[in-house]
């Protein structure tokens, strides 16, 4: 295992010192980029064990709460009647996440999660694009770090369970959770433990883990096209002109799948940041309704 | 290094950016929750303005449709008032002719009368100084022709009226040859 992961640095190293590209004459391979992606060498590590330390992650997630809150200062500032582009961009966002979210789950209801709502959702995809936002060195989407979603995550359950206790009260909320309405009794023996897992143990995990291996996967996907264009591009190969042209030819390919991909990858982004919040409504939803 | 890669594993949850996280999450809520009230004046002044705009612009086509009304029913009014004095006029215009030609006729009638009497007092005027010259003149002849005198006066009426007498009716009687 060490010795693996020696030699594996090792020739990542080499590589990158002296540029490994397709047909080389120094034997080098093809090497993709790994989970290490998102583990970047800390600037600061405190040695504090479950800690990464300041990372580019503390950076980027920096940049990115600049960037929303930058968008949502400067875009309400001057909030007017008749409305500039901003502002128009601003009041879009929030009638879509008004009417295709927080009103489709919880009805009127709703209104009052609104901002909350639109938080998460321009948080989350602020998050999302630093994976895309072409910043040298620090291009990484935050929600690849699980640490976020998982906070996300929590605070919506913290969020759904206290809004549905408040409203139906503790016995109530597990009713409404535990208890399906139109099972037989007799199978509640069954049901019940099921619904337990499934809504207070399993539901967190999944809503967190959902944002992030979508983003972790999509990031990985580009880093490889990324990676493996720029290892095919090699026209002035020792092994000739024509294995040069044909180089280029892959490389150009790996280039296509890369911009094809970025842009597959910016509607999934906007897509994830749509699901996790169109989902904490839901659950939301649910607490507050209490049983049928 | 090596024991960092093998703690490293995806799945693991850094707490510090866990921390940071929750941190820039809360910040950025507070940035929203604190424009949030300016974009929602915003969106309710609009709503506000439009709703009143409609208002408005209800009310100013009702405004528009009653006086419509009110100018069609005048117009009505007015033909109908047209129409009232044109049969008033024909009336009017039908009695004036028939007055007139009433009056024209009476008029007529009356001048014809007065005619007539001028006439008649002419005739009679005529007439009388006629006998009375005739009277003169036949005596006058009859004195001359007879050379004697007709000294009774009652002879000479008597004679004078036979003569008279005599030429009235044949006087009449080409009168009555004329009609």
């Amino acid at each position: 295992m060490n010795q693996q992961n020696d030699v594996s640095a090792g020739l990542h190293s080499a590589a990158s010192e002296e540029g490994c590209h397709i047909f080389n004459t120094h034997g080098c391979g093809f090497q993709p980029p790994g989970t290490s992606l998102f583990f970047p060498e800390p600037y600061l590590d405190f040695g504090i064990p479950g800690t990464a330390g300041i990372t580019k992650y503390f950076v980027v997630l920096t940049l990115a709460l600049l960037i929303s809150a930058g968008f949502w200062y400067f875009t309400t500032r001057n909030a007017k009647v008749v409305p500039s582009r901003g502002q128009s961009l601003a009041e879009m966002l929030v009638e879509f996440i008004r009417n295709q979210i927080t009103r489709n789950t919880m009805g009127k209801e709703g209104d009052k999660y609104l901002p909350l709502m639109v938080t998460m959702f321009v948080f989350i995809f602020a998050m999302n694009i630093m994976g895309l936002i072409p910043i040298p060195g620090l291009q990484l989407p935050v929600t690849t770090s699980l640490a976020i979603p998982t906070m996300l995550a929590l605070f919506v359950y913290v969020l759904w369970n206290g809004a549905g206790i408040r409203r139906n009260g503790v016995g109530g909320h597990l009713k409404a959770h535990l208890v399906p309405g139109g099972v037989p009794k007799p199978l509640l023996i069954l049901v019940t433990p099921i619904e337990a897992l499934s809504n207070f143990l399993i539901r967190p995990f999944t809503h967190a883990l959902r944002l992030f291996a979508v983003m972790f996967a999509g990031h990985l996907l580009l880093a490889v096209f990324a990676a493996a264009g720029f290892y095919m591009f090699n026209p002035l190969t020792e092994m000739g002109a024509a294995l040069g042209a044909v180089s280029v030819g892959y490389s150009a390919l790996a280039l296509i799948g890369f911009l094809v991909f970025t842009v597959f990858e910016l509607f999934i982004m906007a897509v994830q940041a749509y699901v996790f919040v169109l989902l904490s409504s839901v659950y939301i939803g649910q607490a507050v309704e209490g049983a049928h | 290094m090596n024991l960092a890669a093998e703690q490293d594993s995806i799945l693991q949850i850094h707490w510090d950016e866990f921390t940071f996280g929750a941190i820039a999450f809360i910040l950025f809520a507070l940035v929203v929750y604190r424009m949030w009230p300016r974009l929602t004046s915003a969106l309710d002044e609009r709503a506000n303005q439009i709703e009143g705009g409609i208002e408005r612009a209800r009310k100013a086509e009702a405004e528009a449709e009653e006086i419509r009304q009110q100018y069609r029913e005048k117009l009505d009014e007015a033909h109908r008032e047209y129409a009232r004095e044109l049969e008033q006029a024909k009336e009017q215009r039908a009695s004036i002719i028939a007055e007139a030609r009433e009056e024209a006729q009476s008029e007529a009638q009356r001048i014809l009368a007065a005619a007539h009497a001028q006439i008649e007092a002419d005739r009679q005027h005529t007439f009388a100084q006629l006998r009375n010259e005739i009277g003169t003149l036949s005596t006058d002849l009859a004195e001359r022709i007879v050379g004697e005198s007709l000294g009774d006066s009652a002879a000479q009426n008597r004679v004078i009226d036979r003569f008279m007498d005599e030429l009235e009716q044949s006087e009449s009687a080409s009168q009555a040859e004329v009609r």
